[in-house]
């Protein structure tokens, strides 16, 4: 039988979660990743971890106190926040996130503290204006590795939860073709550790001292990360594409026939592959060129996921059209972001700057750890 | 309980259940506040009596004073090509009210609720605007009102039922097409129209269990519908005054 549908009259929805989402999705999971790669540096003591976690934890801190801002700034009512609070919603997976963001920030703040107390004890021993501000803030002379071992801990259940959170609140909705697909949660963790790395490589030589060490590490892990993110992509196909997972294979079958679909997934592993090629054949000298793709990639999964997983309509016949608004509901969010990003990198960088010490891994052992 | 005015307002309080029907998780249930339990407001739309006349789209808009660019309802309308013959098909969308609805468990603050008498309702003085309803909601039933910055959607026009009135798409309807009415009334036309004609639902799949009924919906309509997605679009009303 032939048969042609053709719509002459729908509605059109648009967007209800905003670029904003985009980029609070993108920086907590950025901030999330970045927190695993400081814990080996700081809570176990690697010495030859010592500089990529120093970086660590400034894309943690940078990214994770901006994400919030995004988050809140996607409200379409930011000022009425505070409802979260007097609202009894347990089977909200956001009711719950927005305990669990204060409990990560506050966890994160705890630990960079107990982190760079020593750096803040030895930029209070300097004669300068602001000493006296370091040593009010250092509360003194660190002694044992206790607090950090405790604020390392309070960090990684934050972290876990807004990564347990991020994850599950988008895959719960049902409604949404591409998100409620078992992968996600795993993808958002996996790409936001590949963009924390990416911002530690394009950091590595502006606010370190480009040590080509870190630059080596770091492009392996990157290579076994997005090793992880292609090989969770390939999953995600084959459940869809052998009709194993139903959610997966009506996702795929949703965005299969479409061109503009089709353009977006081979740019997609393009970008996770290309970068994965060059880390693994040349991990030096190479960083920039493999962190800014990361951090592509890393942003471009969310955009996907969110905007054009939005553009699906859930009733009508293909697909609905999207344009970015220059406005604060588009480009002037994302510029935005980044500009405060921007801002926070150069607050922090400028109060704390990178050590400049010889790399060897003792001496920044015991200036990271000084009483082990 | 008839469709017409007149019998609306002799409301029956009949709480006898329609055996078609499935029950509220206990969750939904327990969460419902607001209305008269007595009553379990739903529609039922005859596809064969719509002709598309979009009267119904206007007077939800008129009636609930729906910005430009959003609709609450609307007839979504397709033509449809067999074997060298074409037919205009009318189905009106609007909420489906359903009986475990997904909007209202993931609300962050509680700002949507299903009353007791089923009608899912948004408190815009509670709402966050946060949109997770509107992801929610498999029938993108559900916006972003861009003059309250909250969530919007149909709410069978409660101010109007709570007053013993029609809803406005109702009372409007010139063919007949929409039908409302109180089904834990037997006597009821939506009862009786649930329960003698062969009633389907939009998704069923969806577990959502909608008191939106249609008679004269085709398989091809129930889900996503796979066809030519429109050409117009209001949005483009704006950039291109030509298609005003």
């Amino acid at each position: 039988m032939d048969e042609h549908i053709l719509e002459l009259i729908n509605v059109t929805r648009e967007v209800a979660w905003l670029p904003w989402a985009v980029q609070y999705f993108f920086l907590i999971g950025i901030s999330v990743g970045a927190v695993l790669l400081s814990l080996p540096g700081y809570w176990i003591g690697r010495p030859n971890w010592t500089k990529l976690s120093r970086l660590a934890l400034v894309v943690a801190l940078v990214c994770g106190l901006a994400a919030p801002v995004a988050l809140v700034s996607d409200l379409h009512q930011p000022n009425r926040f505070w409802h979260f609070y007097v609202a009894w919603r347990p089977h909200s997976w956001m009711w719950w996130g927005s305990f669990f963001i204060p409990v990560y920030i506050g966890g994160l703040l705890f630990y960079a503290w107990a982190a760079l107390r020593p750096e803040i004890a030895a930029q209070g021993r300097v004669d300068s204006r602001l000493g006296r501000l370091y040593r009010l803030v250092a509360m003194g002379e660190p002694r044992g590795a206790g607090l950090m071992k405790l604020a390392g801990a309070v960090v990684l259940v934050g972290a876990g939860l807004v990564a347990l959170y991020t994850g599950v609140e988008v895959y719960v909705v049902r409604a949404q073709i591409l998100w409620h697909t078992p992968l996600l949660p795993f993808q958002f963790l996996l790409t936001g550790l590949a963009g924390a790395l990416g911002l530690v490589l394009v950091l590595n030589p502006i606010v370190g001292d480009g040590d080509a060490r870190v630059e080596v590490k770091a492009n392996r892990l990157l290579a076994l990360v997005l090793a992880g993110v292609m090989v969770l992509g390939m999953v995600w196909l084959g459940l869809g594409y052998f009709d194993l997972d139903a959610a997966n294979a009506q996702a795929l079958r949703t965005v299969a026939a479409s061109p503009a679909w089709r353009n977006t997934a081979i740019w997609a592993a393009l970008a996770t592959l290309v970068p994965f090629l060059i880390a693994l054949v040349k991990p030096r000298g190479t960083g920039i060129l493999t962190g800014l793709i990361a951090i592509h990639s890393a942003w471009m999964f969310r955009w996907t996921v969110f905007i054009d997983g939005q553009s699906i309509p859930k009733t009508g016949a293909g697909f609905y059209e999207y344009a970015l608004p220059r406005g604060a509901e588009g480009l002037l969010g994302i510029v935005g972001t980044a500009g405060l990003c921007l801002f926070l990198l150069v607050v922090i960088t400028a109060l704390l700057p990178m050590p400049k010490r010889p790399a060897t891994g003792a001496a920044e052992t015991a200036f990271l750890h000084p009483a082990e | 309980m008839d469709r017409s005015r007149r019998n609306f307002l002799g409301l029956g309080a009949a709480a006898v259940g329609t055996a078609t029907l499935q029950p509220a998780t206990v969750e939904a249930r327990e969460a419902r506040h607001g209305g008269d339990a007595a009553h379990r407001w739903a529609m039922v739309v005859d596809l064969r009596k719509c002709v598309g006349c979009q009267a119904c789209t206007m007077a939800c808009i008129m009636e609930n004073r729906v910005p430009e660019d959003s609709f609450r309802t609307i007839v979504s309308t397709y033509e449809v090509a067999e074997n060298g013959k074409s037919a205009t098909y009318m189905l009106p969308r609007l909420c489906n009210h359903c009986e475990n609805p997904p909007c209202t468990p993931v609300c962050p603050t509680g700002a949507t609720y299903q009353r007791q008498d089923g009608i899912v309702v948004v408190d815009n003085s509670v709402c966050v605007g946060c949109g997770y309803c509107v992801q929610a909601c498999p029938y993108d039933a559900r916006f972003i009102n861009h003059e309250t910055l909250t969530a919007d959607k149909c709410n069978f026009c409660v101010h109007r039922v709570d007053a013993g009135l029609l809803p406005a798409c109702v009372e409007t309807c010139v063919g007949g097409a929409r039908i409302f009415g109180d089904l834990n009334d037997p006597e009821s036309t939506v009862s009786k129209l649930v329960a003698s004609e062969d009633v389907k639902v939009l998704k069923p799949g969806e577990g959502t269990d909608p008191r939106v009924f249609y008679i004269g919906l085709e398989a091809e309509f129930q889900g996503r519908v796979d066809g030519t997605p429109t050409l117009w679009r209001p949005s483009r009303a704006k950039a291109e005054p030509s298609l005003v």
